[in-house]
């Protein structure tokens, strides 16, 4: 079991890392749920049956361990994004604020005003739509891997991911600055 | 040095408000997503590239909305170092024996 365990450790550790420092925005927090993942997974590593990919297996587990430790922490406010909200109604809404055409997005995030937004654009996702934009958009998985990881229908995932992706959107361009919805830090 | 892509020049956005004609601009933005992971069948995605070309507004929100996936897509994150690993992995072989 300890090899097992150890084998299951080192390759999925970093994985499970990013993921966890992606939905917490924090190393110390991230640590806490990448243990509480592995631990979990230590556990049930009898009942895993082998349907989905054990990725996909440690991201749902680490997925339900972040839904219980946000509920017992301060976080984005849970409530749902109707598309409604996201339509534009001044000029300055359609295009982001800070341009980033003709660069590379390693390029444009070197700007650290438009890292920081962005940044804050996706802590302040209400949860469940957070962690769809970071399976999908960040981890690279498909709609029904972040489906399984979960326990969501694909239509689902692309329900939320389209609201989650356009409220990162709307907190970029001038809406989100005007609403003062980020401080950017002006060197 | 960085190359660079010579930037696409920007359409002249029409002065009067964007009021989403006849609910197209609306069904537009519903498909958005979907659109951009080309997930949608060849007779829709005409129908919002022919909206696009009409629309200046749809098509800079269009462009403003790929640029943000790509954003998130290459936003980076913290490693963890070899001795953060260990220690973690001790740390979880210790809840699990006191448990």
């Amino acid at each position: 079991m300890r090899d097992r365990f150890d084998t299951l450790y080192k390759d999925h550790v970093d994985l499970m890392y990013r993921y966890a420092n992606r939905l917490c925005g924090e190393a110390e927090a991230a640590k806490d749920l990448v243990q509480e993942t592995f631990l979990n997974a230590y556990r049930g590593f009898n009942r895993f049956r082998g349907d989905a990919q054990v990725s996909t297996w440690l991201y749902a587990i680490a997925s339900r361990a972040c839904l219980r430790m946000r509920r017992k922490r301060k976080g984005a406010p849970e409530r749902e994004l109707s598309l409604e909200e996201f339509i534009p109604s001044s000029e300055g809404e359609f295009h982001l604020q800070i341009p980033v055409e003709g660069l590379s997005p390693e390029e444009a995030l070197q700007n650290k005003e438009l890292r920081q937004a962005l940044n804050a654009a996706i802590d302040k996702l209400p949860k469940k739509y957070k962690m769809v934009l970071v399976l999908r958009d960040m981890e690279g998985l498909s709609a029904k891997e972040a489906g399984t990881a979960m326990g969501l229908s694909e239509r689902a995932v692309k329900s939320r991911l389209h609201r989650a992706r356009l409220f990162v959107r709307r907190e970029l361009s001038a809406r989100g600055l005007a609403e003062g919805t980020h401080e950017p830090d002006h060197e | 040095m960085v190359k660079r892509a010579a930037p696409k020049p920007r359409r002249r956005l029409a002065a009067t408000p964007h009021r989403h004609e006849a609910g197209r601009c609306l069904g537009i933005l519903r498909e958005l997503s979907d659109f951009i992971d080309d997930e949608l069948p060849d007779d829709i995605c005409l129908q919002i590239r022919r909206h696009l070309g009409d629309c200046p507004h749809c098509e800079e929100f269009v462009a403003s909305l790929r640029q943000t996936v790509s954003l998130c897509r290459g936003n980076p994150v913290p490693a963890l170092s070899a001795n953060e690993r260990a220690l973690m992995r001790e740390k979880i072989l210790n809840a699990v024996r006191s448990r």
